[in-house]
C-alpha cells in the first residue's frame, strides 16, 4: 500500500507540474529550477537521505518507484534525481566519515545542492582504468588537473564527486568531494544532445583546483570501489528511468491506437496492433520485475551487483524496443513532435550508454555467473 | 489549554472520472479502477491542516482525526491524510456496512463520532464527492450529530469557539458565524490542497499497527461490532434509498454555426437570440441598436 501510495503521489506531482511544460524544456534544452523548486519540500533530493539528515528515509523499491513515475513524465528530470541520489548521495552516506556526511548531505538532501559523478573521460569510461584525471597530494590536501566529459547535471551540480588518479608511487584511483565554488573549478557548454534535454550535461574542468584532504571520500585507493558500488546503485536508478520511458510510450501507444481510424476501425482493431501492445506490456512487466527484484535484494542487505545490472540491461533493451513500436504504431504522428512519443524514442536510446553500456552491463552479468562455485 | 478536535471526513474513490455501472444494482463499478481520494475531501483536510498550523503558530495544540468508511483497500488515503499532517485515521470497514447509501453511511460515521469523539469541536468535509456527487453526507452527518452545518464553504476562520465561515451563494459572499460544535462542508473551489511529500509517505507507514478495534494506533480500523452495531445490521437491506434507474443523459444541445459576413452575423446572433442575450446581461438591448439604423 506504501508503494502504491508513493507512485501516486509523484503521478500526480509530475502530472500536474511536469507535464506541461515537458516538450518546451525538451525544445528549449532548459534546466526547469522553477519545478525543481517545487520538488525540494517533497523530499525528490533525498529520497533514501536519513530523516534526521532532511531525506525521506525511503527504501530502495520506493526509490526504483519515484524515479520511474517521474522519469514517466520527465526523463531529464528523472535522470537529474536518480544520478543526484543515487552516485552523488549515496557514496558519501556509504564512504563518508561523519564529518563529510554533516558536511555535505543535508544540502543535498534539501536539493540546494544539486550532485554530479564525473568518471568519464575522452579517453576513459567503459574502461575506468583509463582516467587520466590527477590527483597530485600536497601538505595539506591534493591538486586536481584533468577533463571529465558528458556529466550528467554538470551545469548545475553543486557536490560533484571525481574520480582522480594520485600521482606518486603506487597510484591509485580516488574520488574526490569538489564543490562548485573551488577556484580551478569550470563548467564546459551545455551538450547539445539527441536526448535527455533538459538535462544540463556537460564537460567538468579542473584546472590546479585545490582541495583539502577533508575532501578525500573513503580511505586512499577506495576510490574504484566506491565507484562500482555507486554504480551499482546508480544502475537501479537508471533502469527505473528507462522503465518510466517504456511506460510512457506505452500509454501513449494504448490510447492512440484505440482513437486512430483506419479502414473504419480504430487501428486497435487490427492484430499486429495487438500483437505489438502485448509484447510491449509483457516487457515493461518483466523489466519491472527484474527491476524490483533487484531493490529488494538491495533492501534486504543481499548482493545485488548482478541483478542491478540484469535489471538495468533488460530495462533500457526494454525502453529502446518499446519506444521504437510507439513510434511505429503512430506513425508519421510518431516522428512529429506533434506527440510525445519522439520524445521518448530520442530519451530511451542513451540508457543502453550510460551508468553502465549494455555491454558493460553483459560483462558484470557474465562475471557473475562465471565466477559462481559449479 | 484544550486541545481544538478536527474530525475530517474523507472518502476514497476511482481515480477515473466515468466508470461503467452494475445494472444490476444500478451501483459504480468501483474495483475496476484505482482508488484515490476524493478530491472535495482533499480540499477539507487542507482547510483542516491550515487551523492547525494557524493554531499552532500561536503555541495551540489541534488533533486532526481522518475519518472514513469503505473497503480495506481505503486505508491508503488515511495514509495519505497521515502523510500529510492528519494524527490520526480511523477507517470503519464491514461487509455489513458495504452498500451503505448517504442517510446510513452518515449514521455510521456519526455512530463513531458520538462514541469515540463526543468532545469534538469541528467537522469538515468536502462538499460533494466525485464518484456520486450527491452532496448529501455533510448536512445528514451534521442531523444526526444534532450540531449546527454550513455547506459550500470557501473560507473558515476560528475565533474563539466561534468559526467564521465564508461562502458564495449565486452571485452574493456570504459571511456567517456559527458557534462549535458544527460542521462545514469546502467548497470545490477552495483549499487548494498541497501535494503530499515522500518523507510524509514513509512516516505514515512507520506511525504503527493498523488494527481491528485498536485504541492506541495512529491508524485504526473499526467494524460494525466496534461500532455498537446489532447483530441484524446490514447496509444493503437497511439503507433506505432505492435506485430505480441509472443511464446516460444524452446531450441536448445543438451546435449552431453562423455563416457570412460579419454584420449579417451579428444581425443573425440577434434576430435570434438577443431576448437570451438581452436577460443574461440583464441589459435591453434594444436600446443599442446593432442595425445601425
Amino acid at each position: 500500500m506504501k508503494h502504491q501510495l508513493i507512485s501516486k503521489t509523484v503521478r500526480e506531482f509530475a502530472e500536474n507540474e511536469i507535464q506541461p511544460m515537458v516538450a518546451e524544456l525538451d525544445r528549449e534544452a532548459r534546466f526547469p529550477y522553477e519545478i525543481v523548486e517545487r520538488m525540494k519540500p517533497l523530499h525528490f533530493f533525498g529520497l533514501q537521505v536519513p530523516k534526521n539528515l532532511g531525506g525521506a528515509g525511503l527504501d530502495t523499491i520506493s526509490y526504483a518507484i519515484v524515479i520511474e513515475e517521474l522519469s514517466r513524465v520527465s526523463a531529464a528530470l528523472g535522470l537529474c534525481v536518480t544520478v543526484h541520489n543515487s552516485v552523488g548521495i549515496s557514496p558519501i552516506l556509504e564512504f563518508g566519515t561523519r564529518e563529510q556526511i554533516n558536511r555535505f548531505v543535508p544540502a543535498m538532501a534539501a536539493g540546494d545542492s544539486i550532485g554530479a559523478f564525473c568518471l568519464t573521460e575522452a579517453n576513459a569510461g567503459s574502461d575506468a582504468g583509463g582516467v587520466e584525471t590527477s590527483a597530485r597530494e600536497t601538505q595539506d590536501g591534493y591538486i586536481i588537473n584533468g577533463t571529465k566529459i558528458f556529466v550528467t547535471n554538470g551545469g548545475v551540480a553543486g557536490t560533484i564527486l571525481v574520480f582522480a588518479v594520485t600521482e606518486g608511487a603506487g597510484s591509485a584511483a580516488n574520488v574526490f568531494i569538489v564543490e562548485r565554488d573551488r577556484p580551478g573549478f569550470l563548467v564546459g557548454e551545455i551538450e547539445d544532445l539527441c536526448g535527455m534535454r533538459a538535462n544540463p550535461v556537460s564537460s567538468l574542468f579542473f584546472e590546479d583546483c585545490k582541495v583539502p584532504r577533508e575532501n578525500l571520500l573513503g580511505k586512499p585507493g577506495q576510490g574504484l570501489k566506491i565507484g562500482l558500488k555507486g554504480l551499482d546503485t546508480g544502475r537501479i536508478g537508471i533502469a527505473a528511468q528507462a522503465l518510466g520511458i517504456a511506460q510512457a510510450a506505452f500509454e501513449a501507444s494504448v490510447t492512440y491506437a484505440k482513437e486512430r481510424q483506419q479502414f473504419n476501425k480504430p487501428i486497435s482493431r487490427f492484430q499486429t496492433i495487438q500483437n505489438y501492445l502485448a509484447d510491449m506490456a509483457t516487457s515493461i512487466d518483466a523489466a519491472r520485475l527484474l527491476l524490483h527484484r533487484a531493490a529488494a535484494f538491495k533492501d534486504k542487505g543481499i548482493p545485488f551487483s548482478a541483478q542491478a545490472s540484469m535489471a538495468k540491461l533488460f530495462c533500457s533493451d526494454t525502453a529502446r524496443t518499446v519506444t521504437d513500436m510507439a513510434v511505429q504504431i503512430h506513425g508519421g504522428y510518431g516522428y512529429s513532435k506533434e506527440y510525445d512519443v519522439e520524445r521518448y524514442f530520442r530519451d530511451a536510446k542513451v540508457t543502453q550508454i550510460y551508468e553502465g553500456t549494455s555491454e558493460v552491463q553483459r560483462m558484470v552479468i557474465a562475471r557473475h555467473i562465471l565466477t559462481q562455485p559449479s | 489549554m484544550k486541545t481544538f478536535k478536527i474530525i475530517i471526513c474523507i472518502k476514497q474513490v476511482p481515480m477515473v472520472s466515468e466508470l461503467p455501472w452494475d445494472a444490476k444494482t444500478g451501483t459504480l463499478k468501483r474495483e475496476l479502477a484505482q482508488g484515490m481520494m476524493d478530491p472535495s475531501s482533499r480540499r477539507a483536510v487542507e482547510a483542516g491542516l491550515q487551523i492547525k498550523e494557524i493554531r499552532s503558530a500561536a503555541g495551540e495544540h489541534t488533533q486532526i482525526i481522518a475519518l472514513s468508511m469503505g473497503p480495506p483497500m481505503a486505508a491508503e488515503i488515511l495514509y495519505q491524510a497521515k502523510a500529510v499532517g492528519a494524527d490520526k485515521g480511523v477507517l470503519l470497514s464491514d461487509r455489513r456496512m458495504a452498500g451503505a447509501d448517504t442517510f446510513l453511511t452518515s449514521f455510521i460515521l456519526a455512530q463513531y463520532i458520538k462514541r469515540q469523539e463526543p468532545d469534538v469541536d469541528l467537522v469538515l468535509c468536502g462538499s460533494q464527492t466525485s464518484d456520486s456527487e450527491t452532496a448529501q453526507v455533510g448536512p445528514q452527518l451534521a442531523g444526526e450529530l444534532s450540531i449546527p452545518a454550513i455547506g459550500y464553504a470557501s473560507d473558515i476562520k476560528l475565533q474563539g469557539n466561534l468559526l467564521r465561515v465564508q461562502r458564495h451563494v449565486d452571485d452574493f459572499l456570504e459571511i456567517l458565524e456559527m458557534d462549535l460544535p458544527g460542521l462545514v462542508t469546502i467548497d470545490q473551489g477552495a483549499y487548494d490542497p498541497r501535494y503530499t511529500s515522500l518523507g510524509g509517505v514513509q512516516d505514515a507507514f512507520e506511525s504503527g499497527a493498523f488494527e481491528y478495534n485498536a485504541e492506541d494506533t495512529d491508524i485504526v480500523q473499526v467494524d460494525a461490532k466496534g461500532l455498537g452495531l446489532d447483530d441484524t445490521f446490514n447496509a444493503v437491506k437497511d439503507s433506505p434509498t432505492r435506485i430505480l434507474d441509472v443511464y446516460s443523459p444524452t446531450t441536448q444541445k445543438e451546435n449552431m454555426v453562423l455563416k457570412g459576413a460579419p454584420k449579417i452575423v451579428v444581425d443573425q446572433l440577434f434576430d435570434g437570440y438577443g431576448k437570451i442575450i438581452s436577460s443574461a446581461m440583464g441589459k435591453d438591448l434594444k436600446t443599442h441598436s446593432h442595425t445601425g439604423e
